[in-house]
């Protein structure tokens, strides 16, 4: 499983550093509406509470344009029967959350910084800051792995995955929402009692996505 | 592999119904009939890529190995395996081969099949004839003592048939081998027949 796992995410990764679609339009969202709020703002900084809305909007809408491609792009090739008789539906589901992993790493990395130095983000707290921008970022990837296969599978593509996702990702980016704003807010103590609901949350939806997946895939 | 009263819907049209078969190592079995008559369906029920409505289908190696592990001693082929676009013949071997692929091995198979010029070669650039060799290739890759092969020299040129024809020859002891077909020298290949489609 684990060898499986590993040439199904080097295939990946070496299809994906060729055509670098996904992230090309991904990091080009969030630089554009990164750059785009800092003008509008005329260099006036928001309350740290519009801040952390607005970083979770240019996250969340950044990752809608990449995370389902790792799914639709094997449906729309015509690619996904020659994966299935190649590799297991478990293997699948595991290297294409790792790659998700993979990606929204590379996004949460190039979106923060740019957002903390244009928007002029006073971080009080900056291990909370970061754990709390990893752990959203875990939980978003977490539900819409599964979601893309739906989405892949239903020949919904692009549009449809966003509008599925919003409502079942509402309570992620509330709680990341929340616990992002008190690391702008408060020099205290902080609690990470949000963040471990996170972790556990993207857990139990990994869990059960992986029990749930081969159903998805396969066309029994 | 046996197949006991195969029936496949979609929605209300019914495909084929009552099949039974069964077919032993060393055996070979040709599906024919035409367009629209199931062969494919057919064929991806006995890969276990697809449930039939009714029936059943059991392969027996030395026990009864369960329809979630079917792949793993299957090769399988048809027109609606694509390979990836962005990668080359090496590196798809690379990725199907389960065990760790020598590259003698790849190199072998790259010879017989006449694209060992091709190898490092993206399959963006391939023609139709040239993916459906490596698609035969990376069917026969795992050394899978079943084959189940849709419709496998379509695209090819005379001498692809010959390469394919004769490697189906060398390898067919032991093997399942099942193919959709309505070409009459790959019929020829095989022991028995289904028509579907009367």
């Amino acid at each position: 499983m684990v060898s499986e796992i590993i040439r199904n995410l080097a295939k990946d990764l070496r299809v994906e550093f060729r055509s670098r679609f996904a992230i090309n339009i991904s990091l080009a969202f969030a630089v554009i509406a990164t750059l785009a709020l800092s003008l509008a703002t005329g260099g006036i900084p928001f309350p740290p509470r519009v801040q952390s809305v607005l970083l979770w909007l240019i996250i969340f809408f950044s990752a809608m344009n990449g995370l389902s491609h790792i799914f639709v792009r094997e449906d729309d090739r015509g690619t996904s029967l020659f994966l299935l008789v190649s590799t297991t539906s478990d293997a699948i589901y595991l290297s294409k959350l790792i790659y998700n992993l993979i990606f929204m790493s590379v996004l949460l990395a190039v979106i923060t910084p740019l957002f903390v130095f244009f928007l002029q983000v006073n971080i009080l707290g900056i291990p909370p800051f970061i754990i709390s921008v990893l752990t959203g970022g875990l939980s978003i990837t977490a539900v819409t792995t599964i979601l893309a296969a739906m989405v892949a599978k239903s020949g919904g593509k692009g549009p449809l995955f966003t509008i599925i996702s919003f409502p079942l990702l509402l309570p992620v980016l509330w709680l990341s929402i929340f616990s992002t704003a008190a690391t702008l807010e408060s020099t205290g103590p902080h609690g990470y009692g949000t963040q471990l609901f996170l972790l556990a949350f993207s857990g139990f939806i990994t869990a059960l996505s992986f029990l749930l997946f081969r159903f998805v895939w396969l066309d029994e | 592999m046996e197949a006991i009263n195969l029936a496949r819907k979609f929605g209300r049209t019914s495909i084929f119904r009552d099949i039974n078969f069964s077919v032993a190592a060393g055996e070979s079995l040709c599906v024919t009939g035409p367009n629209g008559s199931g062969k494919s369906t057919l064929l991806r029920i006995l890969a276990g890529l697809l449930s039939p409505t009714t029936g059943k289908v059991t392969h027996t190696l030395d026990r009864t190995i369960p329809k979630d592990a079917w792949l793993d001693h299957t090769g399988y082929t048809g027109p609606l395996v694509n390979p990836y676009d962005e990668l080359t013949a090496l590196e798809h071997i690379r990725f199907a081969g389960r065990r760790a692929m020598e590259r003698a091995t790849a190199d072998s198979f790259l010879t017989r099949f006449d694209l060992a010029r091709h190898r490092d070669k993206k399959v963006r650039y391939y023609s139709s004839g040239m993916k459906q060799r490596l698609k035969i290739i990376l069917a026969f890759l795992n050394d899978p003592p079943v084959l189940i092969l849709d419709e496998p020299s379509t695209n090819l040129d005379a001498r692809g048939k010959d390469i394919l024809h004769t490697y189906i020859d060398s390898i067919r002891s032991g093997k399942i081998i099942i193919i959709a077909t309505n070409d009459p020298a790959e019929e020829r290949l095989c022991g028995g027949g289904i028509q579907l489609g009367q």
